[in-house]
């Protein structure tokens, strides 16, 4: 292909006409070609970043009737917390690399009598797959027994789109509609992100309200009630979880 | 018998279909890249299962430094060059809305706030060929005071400058006033611009093609991308910062009234859906 074929105007020997063939060596072109390619891959941005909408409520005043009150029994608070090492960086986990998050739960209202409703430690896992069946851990697990008339709806849902019985526009709208039905048993989720919390926990908590379908949560700021909280557990279980707080903090 | 004829073989290798095929692979990687927007800094973001992509025009990006992790100067902390804000904004994809003419009319509008809140030894002016550079530049933070002296510097002086986590003048200045109407702070004063500006480009827009309020609201603007779907203000902060840090940006964008936004995450699967490896 590269071949150009040119008769040689035949002033050799016998007078005979030499075929000669011109070749072209692409062996450059390829070089710099290749070289340009990878400039290119590594100059793009092939896979987008996703985002994850947020609405927080506006800071303005709202009067004591307009506020909306969780209910005693949907009312469900987790306190995050991240652990650090000595070296003031978020710890790992040795056998996952992933940080040590952990999250400190209870249901309902805090009774600082510490009789009822008393604080319990999860994590943020993952689901497995046991006999072939999915398997929620952690946190997920806790969540999703809270919202269960929802998750059982969304699950349905979810086969028939999988069956491709539904579009999934009508499935993004249904379990949209599904996860805001009011006359199902819904929780509230307070997410308390503590002093100690990176960012990554806070996205963590909020990755886990948009899988287990929970569509009423709010982030606050802890309380001393929950710091009363944590010192009991602290009593209960001899683990440390009141640490100093190790990075700086904004000035407010 | 003949005598076994070993012939000589070329070692030429055609070049020309391997020519090709890079020829199609460059082509193709020269129209689908998009070029990575500089930053000052590089923040690693969470992982997190929301599928819902970052729009690529119309969006106003609050980048938050984290902790330097790489080698940090004598006598500083790591965590010194956390918590610096810079924001940067990317035009509509209509040609009308051209990037840099909406920063400039931002600036213009951020520098009136200032201004008329300021004492009067504090106000500050900007030449023709400051304005310039501040819309040439993609990403910006620094407070007001020093915008003037920054921009008299050359765009690699900028960047570099803009990049040093450690430098006092970095980053704009933010803290906790609460009052919508009071003295806000510099980050408020850009979070008011940007408000202002996309509302008045939106309701020029409307007149322009005359639309009713009702049909304009279809309008797919930066000022619908921040007072409706949320989508056009993006947070984007590393995954080791602290919430804390978080926290005061999300209070500010509540103070100013945006408290509907977006948070840069990385895909990941349910299945894992925990933090990504390190």
């Amino acid at each position: 292909m590269a071949e150009v074929q040119e008769h040689d105007s035949g002033k050799k020997k016998k007078g005979a006409q030499k075929k000669m063939t011109i070749r072209v060596d692409f062996t450059p072109m390829v070089d710099m070609n290749m070289l340009l390619i990878t400039f290119f891959m590594l100059c793009t941005t092939m896979i987008k970043s996703q985002t994850l909408q947020l609405t927080l409520p506006t800071n303005e005043k709202v009067q004591k009737e307009q506020q909306n009150q969780a209910k005693k029994s949907e009312a469900l608070t987790l306190i995050l917390d991240t652990e650090y090492t000595d070296n003031n960086l978020p710890k790992t986990d040795e056998a996952t690399g992933k940080t040590v998050h952990n999250v400190y739960w209870f249901a309902g209202l805090p009774d600082t009598t510490f009789q009822t409703n008393l604080l319990a430690k999860e994590s943020f896992m993952g689901d497995t797959k046991e006999n072939g069946v999915k398997v929620q851990q952690g946190i997920r697990k806790i969540l999703r027994e809270q919202n269960k008339d929802v998750m059982t709806n969304y699950d349905e849902l979810k086969a028939q789109w999988k069956n491709r019985e539904i579009s999934k526009e009508t499935f993004d709208s249904l379990a949209k509609k599904n996860a805001a039905d009011s006359t199902l048993t819904r929780p509230v989720v307070i997410i308390k992100p503590g002093p100690n919390t990176t960012y990554e926990a806070l996205i963590n908590a909020l990755d886990e309200m948009q899988i287990n379908q929970i569509a009423r949560y709010s982030i606050q700021l802890p309380t001393h009630t929950d710091t009363l909280l944590l010192e009991n557990y602290q009593q209960r279980t001899g683990e440390t979880v009141i640490r100093p707080t190790v990075r700086k903090s904004v000035v407010y | 018998m003949g005598k076994v004829k070993i012939k000589k073989k070329s070692t030429f290798i055609d070049m020309t279909a391997m020519s090709d095929v890079t020829v199609l692979l460059l082509t193709f990687f020269m129209l689908t890249s998009t070029f990575l927007q500089k930053e000052p800094t590089i923040v690693y973001t969470p992982s997190s299962v929301s599928e819902e992509k970052v729009p690529v025009s119309n969006l106003v990006t609050i980048l938050i430094s984290s902790a330097d992790k790489g080698k940090v100067p004598e006598g500083k902390d790591a965590t010194e060059a956390e918590g610096k804000i810079f924001i940067s904004f990317s035009g509509g994809m209509d040609s009308t809305q051209v990037a840099p003419v909406i920063r400039g009319k931002m600036l213009d509008e951020a520098l009136k706030v200032y201004n008329a809140q300021a004492k009067d030894s504090k106000k500050i002016a900007l030449t023709d060929a400051q304005k310039k550079v501040f819309q040439e530049t993609n990403m910006l933070g620094t407070s007001f005071e020093y915008l003037p002296e920054l921009l008299s510097k050359s765009l690699t002086e900028i960047d570099k400058e803009q990049g040093d986590m450690y430098n006092p003048n970095t980053g704009i200045p933010i803290d906790g006033n609460k009052d919508k109407n009071g003295h806000l702070n510099d980050f408020q004063i850009w979070c008011r611009a940007i408000y202002t500006v996309s509302k008045e480009l939106h309701d020029n827009m409307a007149t322009d093609m005359g639309l009713t309020v009702d049909e304009a609201k279809t309008l797919g603007d930066l000022y619908n991308a921040i007072t409706k779907d949320g989508t056009g203000i993006a947070i984007k902060a590393d995954k080791d910062t602290p919430f804390t840090t978080v926290e005061t940006v999300f209070d500010n964008l509540q103070t100013m009234s945006l408290n509907k936004f977006s948070l840069m995450t990385a895909l990941t699967s349910e299945e894992e859906a925990a933090p990504a490896k390190h």
